[in-house]
Protein backbone atom coordinates (compact mmCIF):
# COMPACT_ATOMS: atom_id res chain seq x y z
CA UNK A 1 0.00 0.00 0.00
CA UNK A 2 2.97 2.51 1.07
CA UNK A 3 4.30 1.77 -1.87
CA UNK A 4 2.12 2.14 -4.27
CA UNK A 5 1.26 5.34 -2.59
CA UNK A 6 5.01 6.73 -2.76
CA UNK A 7 4.87 5.46 -6.59
CA UNK A 8 1.47 7.19 -7.16
CA UNK A 9 2.55 10.29 -5.63
CA UNK A 10 6.23 10.95 -7.48
CA UNK A 11 4.59 9.91 -10.37
CA UNK A 12 2.13 13.07 -10.04
CA UNK A 13 4.99 15.25 -8.81
CA UNK A 14 7.35 14.74 -11.32
CA UNK A 15 4.82 15.81 -14.02
CA UNK A 16 3.83 18.66 -12.10
CA UNK A 17 7.48 19.75 -11.32
CA UNK A 18 6.82 22.82 -12.82
CA UNK A 19 4.68 24.30 -10.45
CA UNK A 20 7.12 23.75 -7.71
CA UNK A 21 10.06 24.99 -9.59
CA UNK A 22 7.96 28.23 -10.87
CA UNK A 23 7.54 28.57 -7.00
CA UNK A 24 11.09 28.62 -6.04
CA UNK A 25 12.21 30.50 -8.76
CA UNK A 26 10.28 33.24 -7.77
CA UNK A 27 10.98 32.60 -4.05
CA UNK A 28 14.88 31.79 -3.96
CA UNK A 29 17.70 33.57 -5.80
CA UNK A 30 20.43 31.08 -6.42
CA UNK A 31 20.46 27.59 -7.60
CA UNK A 32 21.08 25.94 -4.00
CA UNK A 33 18.27 27.93 -2.25
CA UNK A 34 16.02 26.61 -5.63
CA UNK A 35 16.89 23.36 -4.62
CA UNK A 36 16.33 23.68 -0.68
CA UNK A 37 13.19 24.91 -1.38
CA UNK A 38 11.95 22.51 -3.96
CA UNK A 39 13.08 19.73 -1.22
CA UNK A 40 11.16 20.94 1.23
CA UNK A 41 8.03 21.78 -0.65
CA UNK A 42 8.59 17.90 -1.71
CA UNK A 43 8.19 16.94 1.98
CA UNK A 44 5.40 19.36 2.77
CA UNK A 45 3.54 17.56 -0.33
CA UNK A 46 4.29 14.38 0.87
CA UNK A 47 3.52 15.08 4.23
CA UNK A 48 0.27 16.21 3.15
CA UNK A 49 -0.60 13.46 0.69
CA UNK A 50 -2.59 11.21 2.42
CA UNK A 51 -4.95 13.87 2.76
CA UNK A 52 -5.30 14.59 -0.39
CA UNK A 53 -8.36 12.70 -1.24
CA UNK A 54 -8.84 13.84 -5.50
CA UNK A 55 -11.42 16.64 -4.65
CA UNK A 56 -9.65 18.41 -6.36
CA UNK A 57 -6.87 18.34 -9.03
CA UNK A 58 -3.60 17.44 -7.84
CA UNK A 59 -1.76 20.87 -9.12
CA UNK A 60 -4.43 22.96 -7.77
CA UNK A 61 -3.46 21.13 -4.38
CA UNK A 62 -0.05 21.45 -4.85
CA UNK A 63 -0.37 25.23 -5.07
CA UNK A 64 -1.77 25.65 -1.96
CA UNK A 65 1.09 23.17 -0.27
CA UNK A 66 4.09 25.18 -2.46
CA UNK A 67 2.97 28.69 -1.29
CA UNK A 68 2.31 27.87 1.83
CA UNK A 69 5.64 26.20 2.63
CA UNK A 70 7.67 29.12 0.67
CA UNK A 71 5.31 32.24 2.36
CA UNK A 72 4.99 30.45 6.18
CA UNK A 73 7.12 27.15 7.06
CA UNK A 74 10.24 27.61 4.46
CA UNK A 75 13.41 29.68 7.28
CA UNK A 76 14.16 32.35 5.39
CA UNK A 77 17.94 32.68 6.61
CA UNK A 78 18.62 29.76 4.39
CA UNK A 79 17.79 32.02 1.53
CA UNK A 80 20.22 33.96 0.05
CA UNK A 81 17.84 37.28 -0.46
CA UNK A 82 18.86 40.42 -1.25
CA UNK A 83 17.39 42.19 0.96
CA UNK A 84 17.52 45.74 -1.66
CA UNK A 85 15.08 48.47 -0.12
CA UNK A 86 11.91 49.51 -2.62
CA UNK A 87 14.36 53.21 -3.11
CA UNK A 88 17.12 51.45 -4.28
CA UNK A 89 15.19 49.34 -7.13
CA UNK A 90 13.57 52.71 -8.04
CA UNK A 91 16.97 54.31 -8.24
CA UNK A 92 18.57 51.50 -10.07
CA UNK A 93 15.95 51.60 -13.03
CA UNK A 94 16.22 54.77 -14.34
CA UNK A 95 13.15 55.86 -17.10
CA UNK A 96 14.94 55.75 -20.10
CA UNK A 97 16.07 52.09 -19.57
CA UNK A 98 11.94 51.36 -20.27
CA UNK A 99 11.86 51.73 -23.54
CA UNK A 100 13.83 49.42 -24.48
CA UNK A 101 13.22 46.45 -26.25
CA UNK A 102 10.35 44.21 -24.80
CA UNK A 103 13.01 41.77 -23.50
CA UNK A 104 14.62 44.62 -21.80
CA UNK A 105 11.48 45.62 -19.93
CA UNK A 106 10.91 41.96 -19.07
CA UNK A 107 13.61 41.55 -17.55
CA UNK A 108 13.05 45.18 -15.51
CA UNK A 109 9.82 43.41 -14.60
CA UNK A 110 11.15 39.54 -13.47
CA UNK A 111 13.46 41.92 -11.52
CA UNK A 112 10.88 44.39 -9.77
CA UNK A 113 8.53 40.89 -9.14
CA UNK A 114 11.48 39.66 -7.00
CA UNK A 115 11.84 42.52 -5.06
CA UNK A 116 8.04 42.33 -3.59
CA UNK A 117 7.07 40.86 -0.76
CA UNK A 118 6.63 37.23 -0.07
CA UNK A 119 2.26 37.60 0.01
CA UNK A 120 2.49 39.94 -2.88
CA UNK A 121 4.90 37.17 -4.72
CA UNK A 122 1.88 34.60 -4.01
CA UNK A 123 -0.49 36.90 -5.36
CA UNK A 124 1.19 37.96 -8.66
CA UNK A 125 2.31 33.87 -8.87
CA UNK A 126 -1.44 33.00 -8.73
CA UNK A 127 -2.11 35.70 -11.49
CA UNK A 128 0.56 34.48 -13.87
CA UNK A 129 -0.67 31.03 -13.53
CA UNK A 130 -4.32 32.44 -14.80
CA UNK A 131 -5.75 31.46 -11.57
CA UNK A 132 -9.33 33.63 -10.67
CA UNK A 133 -9.50 35.75 -7.80
CA UNK A 134 -11.61 33.25 -6.28
CA UNK A 135 -8.60 31.05 -6.17
CA UNK A 136 -6.48 33.29 -5.03
CA UNK A 137 -8.67 34.41 -2.60
CA UNK A 138 -9.40 30.88 -1.34
CA UNK A 139 -5.13 29.88 -1.09
CA UNK A 140 -4.61 33.22 0.72
CA UNK A 141 -7.18 33.29 3.01
CA UNK A 142 -8.43 36.67 1.99
CA UNK A 143 -11.87 37.88 0.55
CA UNK A 144 -12.37 38.14 -3.19
CA UNK A 145 -12.66 42.16 -2.73
CA UNK A 146 -9.41 42.23 -0.63
CA UNK A 147 -7.70 40.10 -3.41
CA UNK A 148 -8.43 42.67 -6.10
CA UNK A 149 -7.32 45.32 -4.14
CA UNK A 150 -4.23 44.29 -3.25
CA UNK A 151 -3.43 43.47 -6.94
CA UNK A 152 -4.31 46.71 -8.19
CA UNK A 153 -2.02 48.15 -5.52
CA UNK A 154 0.82 45.48 -6.69
CA UNK A 155 0.18 46.95 -10.49
CA UNK A 156 0.76 49.97 -9.15
CA UNK A 157 3.35 49.80 -6.63
CA UNK A 158 5.45 47.57 -10.52
CA UNK A 159 4.56 50.54 -12.45
CA UNK A 160 6.55 53.21 -9.99
CA UNK A 161 9.09 50.49 -10.22
CA UNK A 162 9.14 50.50 -13.49
CA UNK A 163 8.53 54.17 -14.10
CA UNK A 164 9.97 56.16 -11.55
CA UNK B 1 -0.65 47.23 -22.35
CA UNK B 2 -0.92 46.10 -18.38
CA UNK B 3 2.47 44.87 -17.52
CA UNK B 4 1.48 42.17 -15.79
CA UNK B 5 -0.12 41.21 -18.72
CA UNK B 6 2.90 41.07 -20.98
CA UNK B 7 4.38 39.22 -18.03
CA UNK B 8 2.17 36.66 -18.03
CA UNK B 9 2.80 35.92 -21.97
CA UNK B 10 6.00 35.36 -21.33
CA UNK B 11 6.01 33.31 -17.83
CA UNK B 12 3.92 30.77 -19.84
CA UNK B 13 6.11 30.68 -22.55
CA UNK B 14 9.07 30.34 -19.73
CA UNK B 15 8.20 26.92 -18.80
CA UNK B 16 10.46 25.01 -21.14
CA UNK B 17 13.65 26.60 -19.31
CA UNK B 18 13.16 25.27 -16.16
CA UNK B 19 14.99 22.44 -14.45
CA UNK B 20 13.32 19.08 -15.02
CA UNK B 21 13.91 16.64 -12.12
CA UNK B 22 13.71 12.61 -12.44
CA UNK B 23 11.78 10.20 -10.75
CA UNK B 24 14.53 8.88 -8.52
CA UNK B 25 15.38 12.39 -7.43
CA UNK B 26 12.22 13.51 -6.21
CA UNK B 27 11.64 9.88 -4.83
CA UNK B 28 15.03 10.44 -2.58
CA UNK B 29 13.76 13.58 -1.35
CA UNK B 30 10.99 12.38 0.38
CA UNK B 31 12.73 10.62 3.22
CA UNK B 32 14.38 14.05 3.99
CA UNK B 33 14.27 15.68 7.00
CA UNK B 34 12.05 19.00 6.88
CA UNK B 35 13.58 22.11 7.88
CA UNK B 36 10.44 24.14 8.32
CA UNK B 37 9.75 26.76 11.10
CA UNK B 38 6.90 24.10 12.22
CA UNK B 39 9.87 21.68 12.85
CA UNK B 40 12.13 23.98 14.58
CA UNK B 41 9.54 25.89 16.91
CA UNK B 42 8.34 21.72 18.14
CA UNK B 43 12.24 21.38 18.34
CA UNK B 44 13.19 23.94 20.49
CA UNK B 45 9.57 23.51 22.06
CA UNK B 46 10.70 19.85 23.59
CA UNK B 47 13.88 21.20 24.88
CA UNK B 48 12.49 24.17 26.86
CA UNK B 49 10.01 21.49 28.20
CA UNK B 50 12.57 18.82 29.40
CA UNK B 51 15.77 20.60 29.49
CA UNK B 52 15.58 22.44 32.90
CA UNK B 53 13.55 19.02 34.49
CA UNK B 54 16.71 16.99 33.02
CA UNK B 55 18.84 19.24 35.11
CA UNK B 56 17.50 18.13 38.57
CA UNK B 57 18.59 14.67 37.35
CA UNK B 58 22.60 15.77 37.59
CA UNK B 59 24.08 14.61 40.92
CA UNK B 60 25.21 18.34 41.77
CA UNK B 61 21.45 19.71 41.68
CA UNK B 62 20.24 16.85 43.91
CA UNK B 63 22.49 17.78 47.19
CA UNK B 64 21.90 21.96 46.43
CA UNK B 65 18.04 20.96 46.67
CA UNK B 66 18.86 19.79 50.42
CA UNK B 67 19.40 23.54 50.59
CA UNK B 68 15.50 24.20 50.82
CA UNK B 69 15.12 21.73 53.71
CA UNK B 70 17.79 23.63 55.67
CA UNK B 71 16.62 26.74 54.96
CA UNK B 72 13.17 25.70 56.20
CA UNK B 73 11.38 26.00 53.26
CA UNK B 74 10.92 22.58 52.17
CA UNK B 75 7.34 21.90 52.26
CA UNK B 76 6.80 25.31 50.72
CA UNK B 77 8.74 24.43 47.60
CA UNK B 78 7.73 20.77 47.43
CA UNK B 79 4.14 22.44 47.30
CA UNK B 80 5.17 24.57 44.50
CA UNK B 81 6.72 22.25 42.51
CA UNK B 82 3.93 20.28 42.28
CA UNK B 83 1.74 22.90 41.21
CA UNK B 84 4.50 23.64 38.62
CA UNK B 85 4.92 20.55 36.97
CA UNK B 86 0.70 20.10 36.75
CA UNK B 87 0.72 23.43 34.95
CA UNK B 88 3.71 22.17 32.73
CA UNK B 89 1.78 19.27 31.87
CA UNK B 90 -1.47 20.90 31.08
CA UNK B 91 1.28 23.19 29.00
CA UNK B 92 2.33 20.28 26.54
CA UNK B 93 -1.12 18.60 26.18
CA UNK B 94 -2.04 22.55 25.22
CA UNK B 95 0.93 22.83 23.25
CA UNK B 96 0.54 19.45 21.35
CA UNK B 97 -3.40 20.11 20.19
CA UNK B 98 -2.14 23.16 18.86
CA UNK B 99 0.57 21.77 17.05
CA UNK B 100 -1.68 19.01 16.03
CA UNK B 101 -3.66 21.47 14.15
CA UNK B 102 -1.01 23.42 12.12
CA UNK B 103 -1.66 21.92 8.15
CA UNK B 104 -0.46 23.02 4.90
CA UNK B 105 -3.58 22.40 3.58
CA UNK B 106 -4.98 25.36 5.36
CA UNK B 107 -5.11 28.59 3.52
CA UNK B 108 -2.51 31.01 3.93
CA UNK B 109 -3.72 33.02 7.17
CA UNK B 110 -5.25 30.26 8.72
CA UNK B 111 -1.92 28.38 8.78
CA UNK B 112 -0.36 31.36 9.93
CA UNK B 113 -2.45 31.93 12.74
CA UNK B 114 -2.41 28.16 13.95
CA UNK B 115 1.49 28.37 13.74
CA UNK B 116 1.37 32.01 16.14
CA UNK B 117 -1.15 30.37 18.56
CA UNK B 118 0.87 27.46 18.86
CA UNK B 119 4.13 29.59 19.10
CA UNK B 120 1.76 31.27 22.08
CA UNK B 121 1.26 28.94 23.70
CA UNK B 122 5.64 28.01 24.43
CA UNK B 123 5.83 31.67 24.75
CA UNK B 124 3.11 31.60 27.81
CA UNK B 125 5.08 28.75 29.34
CA UNK B 126 8.43 30.55 28.91
CA UNK B 127 6.62 33.26 30.98
CA UNK B 128 5.49 30.81 33.82
CA UNK B 129 8.42 28.94 33.51
CA UNK B 130 10.46 32.06 33.91
CA UNK B 131 8.07 33.57 36.69
CA UNK B 132 7.77 30.06 38.67
CA UNK B 133 12.32 30.47 38.58
CA UNK B 134 12.10 33.69 39.91
CA UNK B 135 9.80 32.95 42.57
CA UNK B 136 12.15 30.11 43.35
CA UNK B 137 14.76 32.39 43.88
CA UNK B 138 12.73 35.03 45.71
CA UNK B 139 11.67 32.00 48.28
CA UNK B 140 15.25 31.41 48.69
CA UNK B 141 16.31 35.05 49.41
CA UNK B 142 13.39 34.94 52.18
CA UNK B 143 14.57 31.78 53.22
CA UNK B 144 18.32 32.83 53.88
CA UNK B 145 16.81 36.31 55.42
CA UNK B 146 14.83 34.30 57.99
CA UNK B 147 17.34 32.15 58.82
CA UNK B 148 19.88 32.68 61.61
CA UNK B 149 22.14 30.00 60.86
CA UNK B 150 23.15 30.76 57.62
CA UNK B 151 26.82 28.62 58.30
CA UNK B 152 25.23 25.59 58.68
CA UNK B 153 23.20 25.64 55.75
CA UNK B 154 26.53 27.03 53.41
CA UNK B 155 29.84 25.13 55.29
CA UNK B 156 31.99 26.80 52.61
CA UNK B 157 31.10 30.92 54.35
CA UNK B 158 32.19 29.07 57.46
CA UNK B 159 35.97 29.46 57.43
CA UNK B 160 36.00 32.68 56.40
CA UNK B 161 37.16 35.85 58.62
CA UNK B 162 33.63 37.40 58.32
CA UNK B 163 30.58 38.05 60.75
CA UNK B 164 27.61 36.32 60.19
CA UNK B 165 25.59 39.68 59.65
CA UNK B 166 28.25 40.24 56.74
CA UNK B 167 27.73 36.89 55.67
CA UNK B 168 24.07 36.87 55.28
CA UNK B 169 24.03 40.42 53.53
CA UNK B 170 26.68 39.25 50.82
CA UNK B 171 24.89 36.40 50.38
CA UNK B 172 21.10 37.78 50.16
CA UNK B 173 22.82 40.69 47.31
CA UNK B 174 24.70 37.74 45.59
CA UNK B 175 21.43 35.93 45.19
CA UNK B 176 19.17 38.38 44.72
CA UNK B 177 21.24 39.77 41.79
CA UNK B 178 22.06 36.39 40.32
CA UNK B 179 17.99 36.03 40.40
CA UNK B 180 17.53 39.08 38.12
CA UNK B 181 20.51 37.76 36.08
CA UNK B 182 18.79 34.81 35.23
CA UNK B 183 15.64 35.45 34.53
CA UNK B 184 16.78 38.47 32.18
CA UNK B 185 19.17 35.95 30.12
CA UNK B 186 17.18 33.60 30.11
CA UNK B 187 14.41 35.67 28.86
CA UNK B 188 16.53 37.23 26.36
CA UNK B 189 17.76 34.27 24.75
CA UNK B 190 14.30 32.56 24.34
CA UNK B 191 12.63 36.19 22.91
CA UNK B 192 15.69 36.69 20.72
CA UNK B 193 15.29 33.14 19.62
CA UNK B 194 11.67 32.65 18.41
CA UNK B 195 12.31 36.78 17.35
CA UNK B 196 14.19 35.78 14.39
CA UNK B 197 12.90 32.21 13.98
CA UNK B 198 9.08 34.00 13.47
CA UNK B 199 10.33 37.30 11.88
CA UNK B 200 9.34 36.67 8.11
CA UNK B 201 6.23 34.78 9.38
CA UNK B 202 4.66 37.75 11.44
CA UNK B 203 5.64 40.75 8.40
CA UNK B 204 3.40 38.35 6.24
CA UNK B 205 0.74 37.81 9.07
CA UNK B 206 0.58 41.46 9.41
CA UNK B 207 0.67 42.17 5.52
CA UNK B 208 -2.51 39.64 5.06
CA UNK B 209 -4.89 41.04 8.34
CA UNK B 210 -3.89 44.70 7.16
CA UNK B 211 -5.72 43.85 4.24
CA UNK B 212 -8.77 43.20 6.18
CA UNK B 213 -9.16 46.70 7.87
Amino acid sequence: MNKELEHQFVTELENNQNIVHKVCTLYTNDRDAHNDLFQEITIQLWRAYPKFRGESKFSTWMYRVALNTAITLYRKSKRTIKTQNYDSVIFRIKADEYDATEEEQLKLMYQAVKQLGDIEKALVFLYLEDKDYREISETLGITEVNARVKMNRIKKKLRTILNP
Amino acid sequence: MDELELLKKDWQKKEEHLPKLSYSEIHKMLWKKSSSIVKWILTISILEFTVPHLLYLLPGMKDSMDIYDKLGIKSLSTGLWVIGYAITFYFIFLFYKRYKEISTLDNAKNLMEKIIKTRKTVKYYIIFGLSFLFLTCVMIVVGIYLNDHLSDVFPSGNNENISPEKFKSILLWTMSIFSVVLVAVMGLIYFLLYGLLLKSLNRNYKELKQLEI
